[in-house]
């Protein structure tokens, strides 16, 4: 697989977590869905969901665009002074 | 608060603190590097806790909380949200490739690394100036709020006066000696204190109030409107999608984060943060969402600003002094350990970026000047914290929007090879202005499309950035490879 279209795989998972935060559509649930453990409601639990759906993501994007730098990449090049300097 | 158990929990905690400044100083090489980015050598719990403590403000436990009071259960994914995924995504999104570009060419700022790139001493100024300008109220802030939280919560025993000079104090006490080592190491401590702390004290205050499942049910029986989202106008879908652009995507652009992020060692410290950052974050804020919410049952009728104080009365009401003692050193700690990193990153950018432009300085002496100015910042911050100019705190209100729309240069930079300093520029300046133009009123409200001010302006930011840079010569190619030939080789093993 490219990484171009391993970078493509990335924008959409972006893109399902932001609509996933933004699905107002689930709003009506708020006081339908029973509390979670007896004290979550649904506008919190949905977030506690999120948070292992984020991380489950996170995984992912790190299996597919995210690789270990070739050691000869971080030889430092610091033939000139930083700009600003 | 004048029990000696208190005193010795509130002592030993300074003596900690301390303890890590002095020992971090021993430790210390009096290089640049060494005082602004602790040698490039941090591993991944130093950085996964430098860069949580550093996010964590005063906000957290005492604002969030008391906007969770008047909103209910939606302020937690109004307020964190989008964050719990997309501020560790924006680690790799901006800060991998900027770390890496750091390690090859010893960029340790956001000017050095976004000059560098588009090879424009005007870009790396534009940076430096925002950059101040956004975070010296920012930090301003974060010392306000955590000094009303310390007078409160001592029951105003500790002047306000008093609790901004201690907390300045305490933090130059381990940073000046330590630079970026001490702070991190005392992230460590102080974070690790909060968000255990933290967790203990909702328990304690569920335990008080009669336990998680009764609490919520005298919420559903009296006040069911904080369960739903949609009966709270604070929270309507439009300013829900607009609060999105600001607080989740301006960490990476916040100094004090994006150098914590250049510092790391590998790039497996830095995936195992993006990794399990989500966690910590969905924890504090949670924490800080029920407390809030429990508040407006357990003590109704706080309107406005008292409901900040939801927190401190919970404990004062519900629990043992102890429990004020041990709030007392959350509230320090996690104002504490972003006001130091402030600071740091402050003063490191002026030291690195603002001074050469005058006088060129040895490795040794960059030291030397950044511990002087380390002290006449917090001389300032104090001074403007006691005076609190209405001015300062208005720009501190729109902070956060400030840094939103400078990812688009930011991310353009480290993606797109056409993008040049031109485009770099214009993206920088006019949605800047723009953001003043609309939170100072002087267009109409209606110009936003009835969205929150930072949304038309990060698109503005985009479009400036693509059609400036279609507009303009193309960056040389030698350019362009010196930033894209680092990518290709690391992403594509140097094919395409």
């Amino acid at each position: 697989m490219s990484f171009k279209v391993r970078l493509t795989l990335v924008a959409l998972i972006v893109l399902i977590m932001f609509i996933l935060h933004n699905s107002f559509w689930l709003w009506g649930l708020d006081d339908r869905v029973p509390l979670l453990f007896g004290f979550m409601p649904f506008a919190f639990s949905f977030y506690v969901g999120y948070t292992f759906l984020a991380l489950i993501a996170m995984r992912i994007i790190i299996k597919l665009a995210w690789p270990d730098p070739p050691a000869e990449v971080l030889e430092p090049c610091r033939g000139e002074e930083p700009l600003g300097k | 608060m004048t029990n000696t158990v208190g005193i010795g929990v509130i002592l030993l905690y300074f003596t900690v603190l301390v303890g890590i400044g002095i020992y971090g100083a021993k430790v210390s090489l009096k290089t640049r590097e060494d005082y602004f980015l602790a040698g490039r050598g941090l591993g991944s719990i130093a950085v996964f806790m430098a860069l949580f403590a550093s996010n964590i403000t005063a906000f957290t436990i005492i604002g969030h909380a008391g906007f969770a009071y008047g909103t209910g259960y939606g302020a937690y994914g109004y307020v964190i949200g989008w964050s719990i995924f997309i501020t560790p995504f924006t680690y790799y999104l901006v800060g991998y490739r900027s770390w890496l570009l750091g390690k090859r060419y010893g960029y340790a700022t956001q000017p050095q690394v976004f000059g560098g790139i588009f090879n424009s001493k005007l870009v790396a100024l534009l940076f430096l100036v925002l950059l101040l300008y956004y975070t010296l109220p920012y930090l301003v802030v974060s010392i306000i709020g955590g000094s009303l939280a310390f007078t409160t919560i001592t029951d105003g025993v500790v002047p306000y006066w008093l609790s901004s000079l201690v907390i300045i104090a305490i933090s130059l006490v381990y940073t000046i000696p330590a630079g970026l080592r001490g702070t991190v190491w005392t992230d460590i401590f102080q974070g690790a204190i909060f968000l255990s702390v933290a967790c203990l004290l909702l328990m304690a205050v569920a335990r008080a109030l009669g336990g998680f499942s009764a609490i919520t049910e005298q919420i559903v029986i009296e006040n069911p409107a904080m369960l739903q989202r949609g009966l709270s106008p604070g929270i309507a879908p439009i300013n829900w999608f607009s609060f999105a652009f600001i607080n989740s995507i301006a960490v990476i652009v916040f100094p004090q984060m994006f150098t914590r992020i250049l510092a790391a060692r590998s790039s497996s410290n830095l995936k195992r943060v993006s990794l399990y950052y989500p966690l910590a974050l969905a924890a504090i804020f949670g924490v800080s969402t029920l407390l809030g919410v429990w508040g407006s049952v357990a003590i109704p009728g706080l309107v406005g600003k008292d409901a900040d104080n939801i927190v401190p009365m919970l404990i004062h009401q519900y629990l043992s002094p102890t429990w004020m003692i041990l709030g007392l050193v959350v509230i320090l700690a996690i104002v504490k350990s972003s006001i130091d990193s402030q600071l740091l990153s402050v003063t490191h950018l002026v030291t690195d970026d603002l001074l050469p432009r005058f006088k060129r300085f040895n490795s040794e002496s960059a030291v030397f000047w950044g511990r002087i100015l380390l002290v006449v910042f917090a001389a300032i911050a104090y001074y403007i914290a006691l005076v609190r100019p209405a001015a300062i705190l208005s720009i501190a209100a729109f902070a956060f929007s400030g840094f939103s729309v400078m990812l688009p240069v930011m991310i353009g930079a480290l993606y797109w090879p056409r993008a040049n300093k031109y485009g770099a520029c214009a993206a920088l300046i006019f949605p800047a202005l723009m953001l003043h133009i609309w939170y100072l009123e002087i267009l109409p409200k209606w110009t936003t499309f009835g969205f929150m001010p930072v949304f038309p302006a990060f698109v503005l930011a985009i479009v400036t950035l693509v059609v400036v840079s279609y507009l303009t010569p193309a960056p040389p190619p030698e350019q362009k490879e010196k930033t894209f030939g680092i990518f290709d080789r690391v992403f594509t093993g140097g094919g395409n």
